[in-house]
């Protein structure tokens, strides 16, 4: 049976699509990362309305858990790169989906469609839940800035999903995966904050969704940031992909 | 005994183990220098508030190769080979051979912390040649007492990570909250702004075998990080209780688990 190049194209991505949405891992991670986020957010609440002298802003108290957050997404990458390499399915996927590029890139695909509407989800109600906690005590927002610190955060935990994937793709196996990027997310960077230039993926990722006003000095602007990001991720897709294709499954 | 040179043997085979005792021995130094060489003029200038904690904070960082050692420990004996494999696990070869499961676990629990000991130790090794090769003589003091404090926070972390992964059979929930935790986004930091009873979590209670001496304590007002809030004996007490509670939770489920569910 021929079926053309699109409809194929189609398939694979409904495939991949499927496969991540029966990974029983996956919703234990989004509804893993969804309460902690509720939890962190409401002690950072808490904590910004003891402090008390200051007045606490929304977005900064509401987005505060974000550096917590992005653990749970970059398990989520991880997984849906690294569970086909657990029990044989790759075999499996490449015998059904021989087509290795396209395979992997409908799969970065079918986690961007899952990913957006998690992190949607996560920050916003981050942000609702310190805009009800501080109401009376925090200083106004104006809309539109709530709205592009939604995007800006929601697009960050998505292109770091997808640089999760690429590296897990790229390593094969979860733990070594995990230890390398928690390891950079979590220690590395935050330990050399000030030495490097914002130029990494996280630094520079952080101007995506803080917002402009928050007193630090601001070296890029909310799109050079997304920019930087998207360049990191589109490359480290792109290598996943040239090692993919070349590499004994 | 032999069960105990079993698991020494199996822990130093795992491919992992090699990155755990790379940065269990290196990153101290690393972090203790860059963190001297940050502070060098505050130090000769004689303003630095932070001189007592100089060498010490790569020892607080370094604990991540500890932590990975404890999962991979438990983690590698749980992974399930691929359905060519047979789908087999390497715990049901190690429960055939180590019949009483006691004694499996006291032999990978002792191994686990023999090889932190030594890992700290070898840390501490580092640390001091490349504190006073930048600083020179106003390099801080390595008193005995504290690096006895920072051996045990190690050993208890790993055995922390040890018993969690064997609750949890998998390594990646222990690790990520773990290697969180340690790092300066620690909940346990977050959790103290709200309540004080988040200093008697263990590794908050832990850190204060080492980090923190009475004349560095830092006035309220700084709100630093780092305030002591214990003494460094009741830290390591608290920090001992909770891994005596966890180490015998996990004896007890280990005991009575199936090994295939």
């Amino acid at each position: 049976m021929s079926v053309s190049s699109g409809r194929k194209t189609i398939r694979v991505l409904r495939a991949e699509l499927d496969k991540l949405m029966t990974l029983p891992w996956t919703w234990t991670a989004v509804t893993v990362t969804f309460l902690v986020h509720l939890l962190l957010t409401a002690a950072f609440t808490s904590a910004s309305l003891q402090e008390g002298a200051a007045v606490p802003e929304i977005l900064n108290t509401g987005l505060a858990s974000m550096s917590y957050l992005q653990a749970g997404f970059i398990i989520l990458g991880i997984l849906a790169a690294c569970s086909e390499y657990t029990g044989g399915q790759i075999r499996t996927t490449l015998t059904v989906i021989p087509w290795r590029g396209r395979q992997l890139f409908m799969k970065h695909l079918a986690l961007t469609l899952i990913t957006i509407p998690a992190a949607l989800i996560l920050t916003a109600s981050g942000v609702l839940y310190a805009g009800w906690r501080l109401g009376g005590h925090a200083a106004g927002v104006e809309p539109h800035e709530i709205i592009q610190a939604l995007l800006g955060a929601t697009g960050y935990l998505t292109l770091t999903t997808l640089l999760s994937a690429a590296v897990g793709a790229l390593l094969r196996r979860t733990l070594p995966a995990l230890v390398i990027l928690l390891g950079y997310y979590f220690i590395i960077s935050p330990w050399s904050r000030g030495l490097l230039p914002a130029y990494f993926p996280d630094t520079a990722g952080r101007y995506m969704y803080l917002p402009p006003s928050s007193g630090e000095l601001n070296i890029l602007t909310p799109v050079q940031g997304a920019g930087i990001v998207m360049i990191w991720t589109m490359s480290l897709v792109a290598i996943a992909i040239v090692f993919y294709r070349t590499r004994d499954a | 005994m032999k069960a105990f040179y079993a698991e020494i043997s199996k822990l130093l085979s795992l491919p992992g183990i090699w990155l755990a005792l790379l940065i269990g021995a290196l990153a101290p130094a690393v972090v203790a220098a860059l963190d001297s060489l940050a502070q060098k003029e505050d130090i000769l200038a004689g303003v630095s508030t932070r001189l007592p904690e100089v060498g010490y904070i790569g020892l607080g960082f370094g604990i991540q190769g500890v932590i990975i050692l404890g999962v991979l420990a438990v983690s590698s004996e749980f992974r399930t080979e691929s359905s060519e494999g047979a789908g087999g696990q390497q715990i049901s070869t190690s429960l055939m051979v180590v019949s009483s499961r006691l004694q499996l676990f006291l032999a990978k629990a002792v191994a686990v912390s023999v090889i932190s000991i030594l890992l700290c130790i070898l840390a501490v090794i580092l640390i001091v040649p490349t504190t006073r090769y930048i600083l020179g003589d106003y390099a801080p003091l390595l008193e005995w007492t504290r690096l006895a404090g920072a051996v045990c926070y190690w050993t208890f972390t790993a055995l922390l990570a040890f018993g969690l992964t064997l609750l949890t059979k998998q390594g990646m929930i222990p690790l990520t909250v773990l290697m969180i935790n340690s790092s300066l986004v620690s909940f346990s930091v977050l959790l103290a702004k709200v309540t004080k009873l988040a200093f008697y979590l263990p590794d908050r209670a832990g850190l204060e075998m080492f980090m923190f001496t009475k004349d560095g304590v830092a006035p309220a007002a700084t709100g630093s990080v780092f305030d002591s809030y214990h003494t460094p004996v009741t830290g390591g007490l608290i920090m001992f209780a909770w891994v005596a509670v966890l180490l015998g939770t996990a004896a007890i489920v280990f005991h009575r688990r199936d090994v295939a569910a």
